[in-house]
């Protein structure tokens, strides 16, 4: 069991990298778009749509991660309330209500997918992208997001309940750096 | 038995926009009928997405939709044909293109993928430009244009402008940073977006226009066929309803731009048959040459169009 | 079952969710999928990731993640600490100078961006960390932040006017004059209020025992200039002709990579090339999040609908006959209610064009309308259970609470109340700019 929290976990932090990398490539793909067009006069074809591809893909990819770090907002007042045994419940029940919610998009992603694949979309522009390709980062990185809710539901049977007290650094990775 | 069922367009809902008075005629028209069917209408994107309805009412997700048929492309290549630029021409020839081959082509694509037509539109478009009037293809050149569809993209660029593709939703805001010189649309749009705020010249759709855009009401062939005979019958006729009522509309939308953008002084002018030529000479080296190599039969398709009188 | 009640279900079932603490995300989807089971049957599983797809690409959105990013690498470099320190050798004579300046800030920012919580992020993500190290408590400079951010869809370019002027068929260019004036109010009202708190609690006050001379208050001005280069950068791609508001998101978060890595990195070695790692940790926690919540309030908004919730409770409110201001204050309340659960543009797209000509006939001004539609999602945009902006001051400060944050939002929710009612007594402020400008009447 603790091998299988360890490799999924692992996935989720190469899939974090990779949708870092989408970011990044959104990012230059809208400047050259605008130096193109403003510097050279040229004409934009691609680059809108890839760049709203690779944020789509990033958010997607990225899901399994921000997972681990406990990124998605929840309100925990309640759970700060509860006793510990109360609050393992509750931490349990959350997790599979969202295991459900994302086990229902992973399925709903992956028919589209398989839609857009088998049937040889592509996007209603001159670029005419093959769609399953922007569309395949759904059901993976909520595939992922799923084993990952799994092996958070795992790790909490194994070890209890999480604490809710605030998370001391979190997000402040950015702010530590500037402050030591 | 009762029935309600849902219809979805992208256009602002009771603003007098003529597919939502489509829409909502058919809702009139069932109730009329009193064959226990009920139409709850969802303008404005409030239900589904633009392009997400095709998927939605091919699949009966939702029963009745005003749709852009060139917005299914990416599915359907062959829809290219109902947004190609220079092949209808005139509102007189849009009607009689609708009982043609061609349009029985593409309405059978239509009925394969899951829907069933039932009333016909096509809208016509201009342009808008805040440099120069698009007229013959020199006047496009070196503009920056954002157009509506690859076909017209394609012809642009082999006129020599510069295409920034964009959502419709953000040339206002383009031409207004002047990242755009000028776009293309439908009268519609033209006028719901506000492009007269910034344009210094509208092209409008006259003898001669080169852009026309096919976009039926379409309903799920899945209702449909749950409909009983009684209910089909109605449905088909609001339909037939609906479609009179845009042919006595269609005119009157093209007066309506005009009006708008000379009372906010803007240029208005008209492409000559010399221009609407050149700019086919140059349809037929790009986009026309284009679809015909990437849609089977996609050839015989616009000669089909094009052999309409 | 009636729409109002199912509404009501699905509010309880989404409360409940939340309460165990489901992510908001999660909560909000896995509720709109109940009740599209209960509207489609199980079919709605095959258009419903088409869907959730299309939610998350809409070109527009792509401003989200840009501006984060944009904030995140300045909030690594010391231009954030420059900033603060210069405005404090300026500033520290007044009470709560550093929560000014942020304010100020924000409605510098709220320039630049048309999106509340893209706003939100490039503010907070310096100004929330400097606050609380010069002392501050965690409500005052959260709430400030929150609220201050709000400002990205009332001071132009805001992309919520832009929906708002295609779904009611207005001006744009009028409607983002119209928005102007009364955001520079609110933000004299946060500002106001802002010293009124912090003179009552003692804060801020070792910035009042300093003294800063003229020559060591200049001095300080070239540290600032990385940021002005910043704010100048973006100003010119946005309104130089060089590129739209949702361009200019990415090209300034490519100038701010670019000119943190070579000021701070090359020059003064106060920043090191490890720290992009960093950057894009904390985007990409941010941003996966933010759009997450959004897809998820498009499907629960798609589900609302689908039940004609939404229009229901607006179509009731058109049908009462009443006074003209209590028919306005049933629809700032309903606006509200609805800003509580709804993103700003899923609240537009579905009630403005059923309230607008319900709003005329009654004889109020279109564009007037807009600034109070536009300050009610203000609103909600700092409230729970769906407030965009509140999520991204938890993503940059985590253990702030959300308690704390609303705790510290809710006197400046209290301005923009009063930002409403002085909006009703003067609707010059709205119109005055537009009129003035374009001429009257429209
Ligand atoms: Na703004
Ligand atoms: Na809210």
């Amino acid at each position: 069991m603790r091998l299988f929290i360890r490799v999924i976990s692992a996935i989720s932090q190469g899939l974090g990298v990779l949708a870092a990398a989408l970011l990044f490539s959104a990012v230059l793909s809208v400047s050259h778009m605008v130096f193109v067009r403003y510097a050279l006069g040229w004409s934009t074809v691609w680059q809108t749509e890839y760049t709203a591809y690779a944020i789509v893909a990033a958010t997607f990819l990225g899901a399994p991660w921000v997972l681990i770090v406990k990124g998605h907002v929840n309100v925990d007042i309640v759970q700060m309330a509860a006793a510990p045994p109360l609050r393992l419940a509750m931490q349990i029940l959350a997790a599979l209500f969202s295991l459900l919610f994302v086990a229902l998009l992973a399925y709903a992603g992956w028919v589209h997918f398989e839609e857009a694949w088998s049937n040889g979309w592509t996007s209603e522009t001159v670029w005419a992208v093959p769609l399953w390709m922007p569309l395949l980062p759904m059901p993976v990185g909520t595939v992922m997001l799923a084993l990952q809710y799994v092996a958070e539901i795992l790790r909490l049977f194994l070890d209890g309940a999480d604490p809710v007290e605030p998370q001391p650094v979190l997000f402040s990775e950015t702010t530590e750096e500037v402050r030591p | 038995q009762d029935v309600t069922l849902r219809a979805s367009h992208q256009w602002p809902g009771g603003k007098g926009d003529v597919r939502d008075e489509m829409v909502q005629l058919i809702g009139k028209e069932l109730e009329k009928a009193d064959v226990g069917l009920a139409l709850q209408v969802f303008p404005g994107e409030s239900l589904f997405k633009a392009k997400d309805q095709w998927g939605a009412v091919t699949k009966g997700q939702v029963d009745i939709t005003a749709f852009p048929l060139d917005y299914a492309s990416g599915r359907h290549p062959a829809f290219s044909a109902t947004l190609m630029p220079g092949l209808v021409g005139n509102h007189e020839r849009a009607a009689r293109l609708n009982d043609s081959p061609f349009m029985d082509a593409i309405k059978a694509e239509v009925d394969k993928a899951g829907a069933i037509v039932l009333s016909d539109a096509w809208l016509a478009g201009g342009f808008v430009s805040s440099t120069q009037c698009v007229t013959s293809p020199d006047t496009a050149k070196g503009q920056v244009l954002r157009a509506a569809g690859p076909a017209f993209e394609e012809m642009l660029v082999g006129a020599g402008s510069s295409i920034s593709s964009m959502p419709s939703s953000e040339i206002y805001t383009g031409m207004q940073q002047n990242v755009l010189t000028g776009a293309n649309t439908s009268s519609g749009s033209l006028i719901s977006y506000r492009i007269y705020e910034l344009a210094k010249c509208l092209t409008a759709p006259g003898e001669n226009a080169l852009w026309f855009m096919y976009e039926p009401i379409l309903m799920s062939k899945r209702s449909f066929d749950r409909l009983n005979e009684e209910q089909q019958k109605a449905v088909m006729a609001a339909g037939q309803a609906a479609e009179d009522y845009f042919a006595g509309e269609a005119k009157k939308l093209d007066a309506e731009l005009i009006e708008v953008y000379k009372k906010n002084g803007v240029e208005v002018v008209e492409m000559s048959k010399e221009d609407y030529d050149a700019w086919l000479q140059i349809a037929k080296e790009t986009s026309y040459k284009n679809f015909a190599e990437k849609v089977p039969n996609g050839q015989k398709l616009i000669d089909d169009a094009l052999a309409v009188e | 079952m009636s729409p109002l009640l199912a509404g009501l279900v699905m509010l309880v079932v989404l409360l409940g969710l939340l309460a165990i603490g489901t992510p908001i995300a999660f909560s909000l989807g896995l509720v709109a999928m109940g009740a599209l089971y209960v509207v489609y049957g199980g079919f709605f599983l095959e258009t419903v990731g088409e869907q959730f797809f299309g939610y998350l690409s809409p070109f527009s959105l792509v401003a989200v993640p840009m501006f984060i990013l944009m904030g995140a690498a300045v909030a690594s470099s010391p231009a954030g600490k420059d900033l603060y320190e210069a405005l404090d050798r300026w500033l520290n004579r007044v009470p709560g100078g550093l929560v000014l300046s942020n304010l100020g800030a924000c409605s510098i920012f709220a320039a630049l961006s048309g999106s509340s919580p893209a706003t939100c992020a490039a503010i907070g993500k310096m100004g929330i960390p400097e606050m609380r190290q010069r002392g501050y408590p965690a409500e005052i400079a959260a709430g400030s932040i929150a609220a201050g951010g709000t400002l990205g869809i009332l001071i132009p370019p805001s992309v919520t006017m832009i929906v708002y002027g295609i779904a009611t068929e207005t001006s744009i260019g009028r409607l983002f004059l119209a928005g102007l004036m009364p955001g520079l109010m609110l933000t004299i009202f946060f500002m106001a209020w802002t010293i009124i708190a912090c003179k009552r609690r003692g804060l801020g006050l070792s910035e009042l025992s300093q003294r800063f001379t003229m020559r060591e208050r200049f001095a300080a001005l070239p540290r600032v200039l990385p940021f002005l280069a910043i704010i100048v950068g973006v100003l010119w791609v946005l309104y130089g002709g060089v590129a739209t508001p949702s361009e200019a998101a990415g090209v300034g978060a490519l100038f701010c990579l670019v000119l943190v890595a070579v000021v701070y990195g090359v020059f003064s070695k106060a920043w090191k090339f490890s720290s992009m790692n960093v950057i894009f940790r904390d985007t990409l926690k941010e941003s996966v999040m933010i759009m997450l919540i959004i897809g998820a309030a498009d499907l629960f908004a798609f589900a609302l609908s689908s039940m004609f919730i939404t229009q229901t409770v607006a179509q009731a409110i058109a049908d009462m006959d009443v006074n003209r201001w209590v028919l306005m204050a049933v629809i700032n309340l309903f606006l509200l209610v609805a800003g509580f659960f709804l993103p700003p543009v899923g609240v537009i797209l579905m009630t403005a064009p059923i309230l607008l000509p319900i709003i005329t006939n009654a004889g109020f001004d279109p564009y007037w309308f807009a600034v109070i539609l536009t300050i009610n999602m203000e609103i909600g945009l700092i409230t729970p259970p769906v407030g965009l902006n509140l999520y991204v001051i938890n993503g940059i400060a985590p253990d702030i609470s959300l308690a704390q944050i609303l705790r510290g939002s809710l006197p400046y929710v209290l301005c923009m109340v009063l930002g409403i009612v002085v909006l009703c007594v003067f609707p010059e402020i709205a119109l005055f700019l537009p009129n003035l400008v374009m001429g009257p009447g429209g």
